[in-house]
């Protein structure tokens, strides 16, 4: 399973695309499990969602800084950037399906099954290393039209080709590659969470550090709960559901001791799994309200790629949209689709139709 | 609850009575928790005692409260938090319209008047910063020596430029978001190149609009002409960080407070309940300083337990130790009974439980000055409906205001006073938006989507200017108890004894006509007006005014140069007690026109080296 090798900035800037895209797709997964989650019910629950949806958009936006970084343009609102689900994700020598689902057991295994750390199979990790070739999933094919026997690959592999092909065009054009404008770049004042600081990239070691930071904290390269800043790694936060128990400091995997995470599955809104435009009636209200929601998701995603070009101050403004996006979730999610209520509406994420301004 | 939990810090009373410490800290408010946090870094043993119930240091519990809150029927301060008879607050719904020599004892405080004073206080973890607004005002160099300026009030035994280095650390501790620029007035002075940790909150849009009409306004008060700004106020409630604090090191937030990863509360959202809660700790409150506190491993916590009773030595005057009563039921009064013992005593329970508990023992001091000397601000409300929308009800509570008349010549003869815009329309004042509700449909009849238009139209049109202005220290405004008042556990509870002179009285006059002005300039409708039949409501020159209470108890256990005049030094220490510190806003000798926290903060960041430097001797 070897990758093309970035030999040129275009190379470069096609990989660091995909990595947008690799890291934007979790997002609308951990969103529609977070807000099927009825108000008021499940706090830790929503917590642990919400934390973690929130360090994947501080992935994302280090990508960008990436991309900006290297003279590449970030550009969300393009057609193809949002995965369309369910989507098949590599495992290694298997796929798996990957829905839109709301909250439930089955949900949360599949989010801890994307952010499994490889090595928690043979038990010996003790090591953190930087490329490990962990399963982590891309919904993306950067050269699926060029060669498609190459659309599966690790994230591992990918973040370490990347980081390969910085150090060869660094090698060739030394800092010239840095060309982008230091005023692009997206910092902590703008960005806030628990789960690591947004720091601009300018140079070598700066850009070395965020890879560090997008391959390693997030997915958890390796067994251990906690990484060197005493965050938990995704896949043990997730399995805090399971388990009903925070972690502390000193647990070993699989037996948290720390306080009680209470969790009741069934304060959630049925919503339909991979729900589609076509699921709501022609012209009825279910149907507006769905293109409603894409129209303001991609509208989110402008926002980004503005903030992204030269207009860090706005970036605010986009985190604002969460809120109407969060609105908007909901106003979905609480009406039924059938009869008896047994399944509701939810948010579709068919962002391309909007683009080409249908539906 | 926590006491199922496995922290360490936690204890039980037979741990909390058997055990001697260092210095034991009754409260675990921000004036409690920033002693005990100092204290603790320096590994002395401190035993945090708290009267509440001690829930909310878990997530969890935290928006158990803001469920609470969002559900109660009666809004006020402390709604967030269930009624506890072994440890009572007061609550806005006890408070009632005095008549002559009429004593309202039916809530927790007994009120003998004249005026009833509608403030609160919290007894929980975190004390009264687990309801406050979050504002992080200076007190200006003048309020540190009325007496020697303007011949009233009392001098404080130390100097603005004394205490500004502990308000730096206080801006740090409690993360102040504001801009330095706005804050030149009055006399305030920082360092060169002095930032807050935060950049300011953003100017609301009713702020802009206010501003438009009422910069460089002028207006004359006493002799003098004041040109009026719309200034930013600072406040500690998080925002973007400011990347030149710190001498370019910059600052991180600090956000909720939990036993396991949470990390909610990184920005302020917008939401306007900052009073009583904010939905996502986006509001400093002190579980954060005793959070780190109790990282330490050099604190203990013990909860539910209220202090009954300071003992002396009577020869020496020393505290030998402090009775408490530890409760484990909040709707039973059985309760375990034991004494707390340390080397040092801080008793930091606010400016009304502190001198409670050392008058229920016995301690009014030789010169009769415990529970005297009680100051709050006096609050004029004043409200209009603005020409179009401007947006009310997006929070935080207040932005910015109105702080040139925060001293002046003036003083000699009438109080100073500063003014904050209301980004909450008028809920302080008349209980919007749910009265405007209920006014929409009983008198005006309206339904359907006709209601809807006009709430919007009326609600979003709402601006609020409340005038915020100091009250002198006067022994006869005083905090004492009675025999025939007691509470479920038994402990006393405390009677107040208020009134507002003239002093203060002008300047509610001078702020009505002001913002009469004010409203006029940018075109609002005034709909302010004062009922003789509501509690603070009192007659000045033949007008109608209605005094609201500030939460801003102070002066009760008051600072001073010297034993004859003061009941503590200007390290809080007790002149008749010497291992016992009296720490908070009760040490305060005037109150200015700032809240007291970010004061009171100074102040016990100052004392905490006091106590450690006497157990370094000791």
């Amino acid at each position: 399973m070897s990758l093309h090798k970035i030999k040129n900035i275009d190379d470069l800037h096609r990989y660091i695309y995909a990595a947008m895209q690799l890291e934007h797709a979790t997002i609308p997964l951990y969103l529609t499990a977070l807000y099927s989650i009825k108000p008021g019910t499940n706090a830790e629950a929503m917590h642990i969602l919400r934390v973690i949806a929130v360090e994947e958009m501080l992935h994302l936006t280090l990508v960008c800084n990436l991309m900006n970084a290297v003279g590449g343009k970030v550009d969300m609102s393009q057609k193809g950037f949002v995965a369309q689900y369910p989507t098949m994700l590599p495992d290694g020598e298997d796929d798996f399906v990957v829905d839109c689902q709301p909250f439930s057991q089955k949900a949360i295994e599949a989010f801890m099954k994307i952010e499994r750390p490889a090595d928690l199979d043979d038990g010996s990790a003790t090591i953190r290393r930087k490329s490990a070739p962990h399963p982590v999933l891309v919904a993306c094919h950067p050269y699926k039209d060029e060669d498609p026997e190459l659309h599966f690959f690790s994230i591992g592999q990918f973040y370490k080709a990347i980081e390969d092909g910085l150090r060869v065009l660094h090698a060739q054009i030394g800092d010239e590659l840095f060309s982008g404008d230091p005023a692009n770049q997206i910092t902590s004042e703008y960005y806030y969470s628990g789960g690591g600081e947004l720091t601009a990239i300018t140079d070598m070691s700066s850009a070395l550090r965020a890879l560090d930071l997008i391959a390693e904290q997030g997915e958890g390269i390796t067994a251990h709960i906690f990484d060197e800043d005493g965050e938990i790694a995704h896949y043990f936060r997730f399995h805090q559901l399971f388990a009903g128990r925070y972690y502390q400091e000193g647990d070993e995997p699989y037996k948290p001791t720390g306080p009680e995470v209470d969790v009741d599955w069934d304060a959630v809104f049925p919503a339909k799994m991979n729900a589609r435009m076509t699921d709501y009636a022609d012209g009825s209200d279910l149907r507006e309200q769905a293109t409603n929601f894409n129209r303001a998701y991609a509208n989110f995603l402008r926002m980004l790629s503005f903030a992204c070009n030269g207009n860090p101050e706005k970036f605010t403004d986009a985190v604002g949209e969460m809120f109407k996006i969060k609105e908007l979730f909901y106003l979905l999610m609480r009406q039924p689709l059938n009869d008896d209520g047994s399944i509701h509406a939810a948010p579709t994420f068919e962002i391309d139709a909007v683009l080409e301004g249908g539906a | 609850m926590t006491r199922q939990q496995s922290a360490s810090f936690l204890i039980d009373a037979q741990t909390a009575f058997t055990t001697d410490y260092d210095v034991v800290v009754i409260g675990s408010g921000v004036a409690g928790s920033i002693i005990a946090k100092q204290l603790a870094a320096q590994s002395k043993k401190v035993l945090v005692v708290e009267a509440g119930p001690g829930e909310d240091i878990q997530l969890a519990n935290y928006e158990k409260s803001v469920e609470r809150f969002y559900t109660a029927t009666a809004k006020d301060g402390n709604a967030a938090f269930s009624r506890n008879p072994n440890a009572e607050m007061p609550r806005g719904v006890d408070t009632v319209k005095l008549r002559d020599g009429q004593v309202n004892d039916r809530g927790y405080i007994v009120q003998r008047g004249p005026l009833e004073l509608d403030s609160s206080y919290t007894r929980a973890v975190g004390g009264t910063t687990r309801h406050w607004e979050g504002k992080a005002l200076r007190m200006v160099p003048d309020d540190f020596a009325m007496k020697s300026k303007f011949g009233v009030g009392r001098d404080w035994p130390v100097s603005y430029d004394e205490l500004e280095p502990y308000y730096r650390t206080a801006e740090n501790e409690m993360g102040v978001s504001g801009n330095v620029e706005d804050q030149h007035y009055s006399g305030l002075r920082f360092p060169e190149g002095y930032v807050y940790p935060m950049l300011r909150m953003p100017p609301s849009y009713l702020d802009k609009v206010v501003a438009k009409d009422v910069n460089g306004m002028t207006v004359n008060l006493g002799e003098e002409e004041f040109e009026l700004y719309i200034r930013s106020t600072p406040q500690a409630r998080n925002g973007v960080p400011n990347r030149n604090y710190d001498g370019g090191k910059g600052y991180k937030p600090r956000s909720s407070v939990s036993l396991h990863q949470a990390d909610v509360g990184g920005r302020c959202q917008g939401n306007t309940n900052c009073v009583p809660i904010c939905p996502v700790q986006a509001k400093y409150d002190a579980r954060r300083t005793l959070k780190d506190a109790m990282d330490t491993g050099a604190v203990h916590f013990i909860a539910r337990c209220v202090a009954s009773k300071v003992n002396i030595d009577t020869a020496t005057g020393r505290v030998t130790g402090i009775d408490c009563k530890v409760y484990s039921d909040m709707d039973r009064p059985a309760h375990t009974e034991g004494t707390v013992k340390a080397k040092t005593y801080v008793i930091a329970a606010n400016a009304v439980e502190t001198p409670r508990l050392m008058l229920a023992s016995g301690l009014q001091g030789r010169n009769g000055l415990m529970g005297r000397n009680l100051m709050d601000h006096a609050y004029l409300l004043t409200w209009a409906l603005m020409p179009t929308p401007i947006g009310a009800m997006r929070g935080p509570l207040c932005t910015s205001g109105i702080e040139d008349l925060r001293t002046g010549d003036f003083r000699a003869r009438q109080a100073a006073v500063r003014y904050s815009i209301h980004n909450d329309g008028w809920g302080w004042a008349t209980g919007a938006p749910h009265t405007d509700l209920d006014h929409l449909i009983d008198e005006s009849n309206l339904f359907g989507a006709k209601l809807q238009d006009a709430l919007v139209d009326h609600v979003s049109r709402q601006i609020l200017l409340d005038c915020m202005i100091e009250v002198l220290p006067d022994e006869s405004n005083r905090i004492s108890v009675d025999d025939a008042y007691r509470d479920a556990l038994g402990n006393m509870r405390p009677i107040v004894s208020f009134d507002v002179p003239s002093y203060s009285l002008e300047t509610a006059a001078f702020s009505r006509r002001l913002t009469k002005q004010i409203y006029a300039r940018v075109g609002a409708e005034d709909y302010t007006k004062y009922s003789p039949l509501e509690c603070g409501y009192v007659s000045h020159n033949g007008e109608d005014y209605v005094i609201r209470g500030g939460n801003h108890w102070a002066g009760t256990h008051i600072m001073g140069s010297d034993a004859g005049s003061s009941v503590v030094d200007s390290q809080q220490r007790s002149w008749e007690h010497k291992n016992l510190f009296l720490c908070g806003a009760g040490s305060m000798a005037s109150i200015g026109t700032a809240n007291t926290t970010l004061t009171l903060a100074a102040l016990c960041l100052r004392t905490a080296e006091t106590i450690l430097s006497d157990l370094v001797r000791d």
